[in-house]
């Protein structure tokens, strides 16, 4: 069913030119597209603030959407959002407030929003950081924001626009934080961010944080979700033999060609990811790297992408997240112009996704007749299923309790499917 | 827990008043603005668009750390969408300016006397003109890749010596040729940081050089701007 956006424009022509370049936007991404809220799944308001009156004006559409049942996305845009964004973002908490210099990319965060990709800044109290602890639901890993935003500024990217700055979150709400979910019955706890391994607060760095962290007198297994191969110092890697430290990175790669992550304006180089995973891997042989691959970014050549593919082997992928590259209007790579055409984007993912899958067995098969310590999350009428230290699903045909840790012996694999499990049963 | 934090999602931009446009050739000009207070470290950029559109596009900052006011340095795009319209900006008009931000900035943790060589082709030298006024003393060889000698940005604010033109299509730089075949010539050994900025193929060049001659990525800093 096509998603519904409506719009609502007050103040100048420059707005209502702007909503008009909106909305002929959101038509061509197959949006239908109305001029009122009503069972909306997006609705802009893009208010004028000239006057106290265009200020009530403004006010007035969006507290009549929320009145009439709007229950979907809702953007605040314009001259208002500019100068009383925190009054705005405070009082509608679940809105997106974007600035006019922002206005053009609200496609893009209306996809991220879709995606999943975002919330919200401010959506409940305590800004980006903010934490409802899950008590009732009592999943067995509990993620804790340490950092938001990114500068990076990578050409394929539209979060620097519609995340914002990078901001990191004060160590002591951090270590806070951690204790109350350990308290919740927690066993394990995931560090994430926008792009954490630039954590920075007052000079703190990431591993600094981490060493903290990892210093809570409490057991506990600690991750690191999604992280940017690009800012890690010594200390790091001395901090990756801790035994609370799960041995397991999702080192987003993106190519493995040189002049490819230049045009990406990534912050690394492939010889470096190499190094880094070398390190890792020599700290621990069966450490587990896994890594998102854009395949057919433009100008990508047939060398490029070779280079990609042989990496996905040469590295011992544990796992490989591969996108095809698709154009997000506003970022630098969509001002680019040797795209690659769809078809061949296709080829180059299906190739991808074949070696990813051949590597991430190869990887797995290692763990046979091997013990794994095994968080259980899954429990169902046939098996018990959860993830090893290594992040790697693993099935028992045996009813345990969620949230059990368990020592587990690793007979086989299976040999279905793009995520096969180890298959093991709980020793001694 | 009820700490106030820092909320992302805010990127702060301002209206910066023109306070002098510099045309250093019929393309080239240096756009000097009002500070506003913001603060920034020599190396980072700022995104910089006109009053009255929406679009904005990164400019290091050209200007010193101590400087009370801003300069960027830009070269007209033929068929782009921003500069040729900063171009047209007079001064006391206005120009939206986001905070600036940036990692392309010297290690403050290195030793005061540490070699840097810095590798630019075209307005890439912005943020070296940055360093280079916002550190005195620093130790320094600056390599300039430029097509023609009159794109020898502000040469003169280079101590003498330490600023090689390498001028590829005509003989009046320091050096006929580009960048990458000086660097090849006149390795400057593996103690040393290299700096590079410009566009990313003469980046992707240098990075082999240096590779071959044996530097560590680890010394190795780039900001590609295209
Ligand atoms: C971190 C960063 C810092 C930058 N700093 C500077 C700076 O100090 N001075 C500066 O002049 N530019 C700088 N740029 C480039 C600048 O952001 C714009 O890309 C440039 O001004 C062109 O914008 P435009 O809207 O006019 O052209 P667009 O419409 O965005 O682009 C048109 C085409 O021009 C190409 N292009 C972009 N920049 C150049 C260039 N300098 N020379 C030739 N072709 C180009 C692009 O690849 C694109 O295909 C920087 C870029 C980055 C990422």
């Amino acid at each position: 069913m096509k998603r519904k956006i409506g719009f609502k424009t007050l103040g100048c022509r420059l707005n209502q030119f702007e909503t008009d370049a909106l909305a002929s936007r959101f038509t061509r991404m197959g949006y239908e597209v109305v001029d009122n809220s009503k069972d909306t799944d997006v609705f802009v308001v893009n208010t004028c603030t000239v006057t106290n009156q265009s200020d009530q004006k403004s006010r007035y559409v969006v507290n009549h959407a929320l009145t009439h049942g709007h229950i979907g996305m809702l953007i605040i845009t314009g001259c208002m959002a500019n100068h009383h964004k925190d009054q705005l973002e405070q009082r509608y908490p679940n809105a997106y407030v974007v600035d006019n210099q922002q206005k053009s990319a609200i496609p893009q965060l209306v996809e991220a929003h879709f995606k999943k990709e975002i919330v919200p800044s401010n959506q409940s109290q305590g800004g980006v950081f903010s934490y409802a602890p899950a008590a009732e639901t009592f999943h067995t890993r509990s993620m804790v924001k340490i950092q938001d935003g990114c500068d990076n500024f990578c050409t394929f990217c539209i979060i620097p626009k519609v995340r914002g700055r990078a901001v990191s979150r004060p160590p002591q709400a951090i270590l806070e934080n951690i204790k109350q979910v350990l308290d919740y019955g927690y066993k394990e706890v995931v560090i994430t961010g926008v792009n954490i391994s630039r954590y920075n607060y007052e000079g703190l760095s990431f591993s600094a944080l981490l060493r903290q962290i990892l210093a809570i007198d409490r057991d506990f297994r600690l991750r690191i979700s999604s992280i940017e191969p690009d800012s890690f110092d010594d200390d790091f890697f001395e901090l990756m033999k801790h035994p609370k430290l799960m041995p397991h990175l999702h080192l987003c790669l993106q190519s493995a060609s040189e002049s490819i992550l230049l045009k990406m304006r990534r912050m690394y180089t492939y010889k470096l990811y190499k190094t880094m995973v070398e390190k890792l891997r020599k700290l621990n042989p069966l450490f587990n790297i896994t890594t998102d691959l854009i395949v057919g970014f433009p100008g990508e050549t047939e060398d490029d992408f070779q280079a990609s593919l042989k990496a996905v082997g040469d590295l011992q992928l544990g796992h490989v997240h591969t996108f095809k590259y698709s154009k997000r209007e506003d970022t630098r790579a969509a001002r680019m112009s040797d795209t690659m055409p769809e078809p061949l984007k296709t080829q180059r993912s299906e190739l991808v996704r074949a070696a990813a899958l051949k590597a991430k067995i190869a990887y797995r098969r290692q763990f046979i007749g091997i013990k794994q310590t095994v968080l259980i999350d899954t429990l169902n009428a046939v098996y018990a299923k959860g993830y090893s230290e290594y992040y790697i699903p693993v099935k028992i045909k045996q009813s345990v309790p969620k949230n059990t840790l368990l020592k587990v012996h690793i007979y086989g694999l299976e040999t279905e499917g793009n995520d096969p499990c180890l298959l093991g049963e709980i020793s001694a | 827990m009820q700490k106030e934090v820092p909320v992302a999602n805010k990127i702060k931009t301002d209206l910066h008043e023109i306070l002098q446009i510099r045309h250093l050739t019929d393309s080239t000009f240096v756009l000097r603005i009002e500070r506003k207070g913001l603060t920034f470290q020599a190396g980072q950029h700022v995104c910089v668009g006109p009053p009255n559109g929406i679009h904005t596009r990164e400019y290091s900052i050209y200007s010193a750390e101590q400087d009370d006011y801003l300069e960027i340095l830009v070269k007209e795009v033929e068929n782009g969408l921003v500069s040729p319209s900063l171009k047209k900006l007079k001064s006391g008009g206005f120009v939206v300016v986001e905070e600036p931000v940036g990692y392309f900035t010297i290690n403050k943790a290195l030793p005061k006397n540490q070699k840097y060589v810095f590798i630019a082709s075209g307005t890439g030298i912005s943020p070296f003109h940055s360093f280079v006024l916002s550190t005195p003393g620093l130790n320094y060889t600056l390599l300039h890749g430029v097509r023609h000698g009159d794109e020898a940005y502000d040469a003169d604010a280079y101590e003498a010596g330490r600023y090689v033109l390498c001028t590829s299509r005509d003989d009046s730089g320091n050096y006929k040729g580009r960048v990458t075949q000086y660097l090849k010539k006149h390795p400057f050994g593996t103690d040393v940081h290299y700096y590079l900025c410009g566009n990313c193929n003469m980046i992707h060049d240098v990075y082999d050089i240096l590779e071959e001659q044996g530097v560590s990525t680890d010394n190795i800093h780039a900001e590609v701007y295209f």
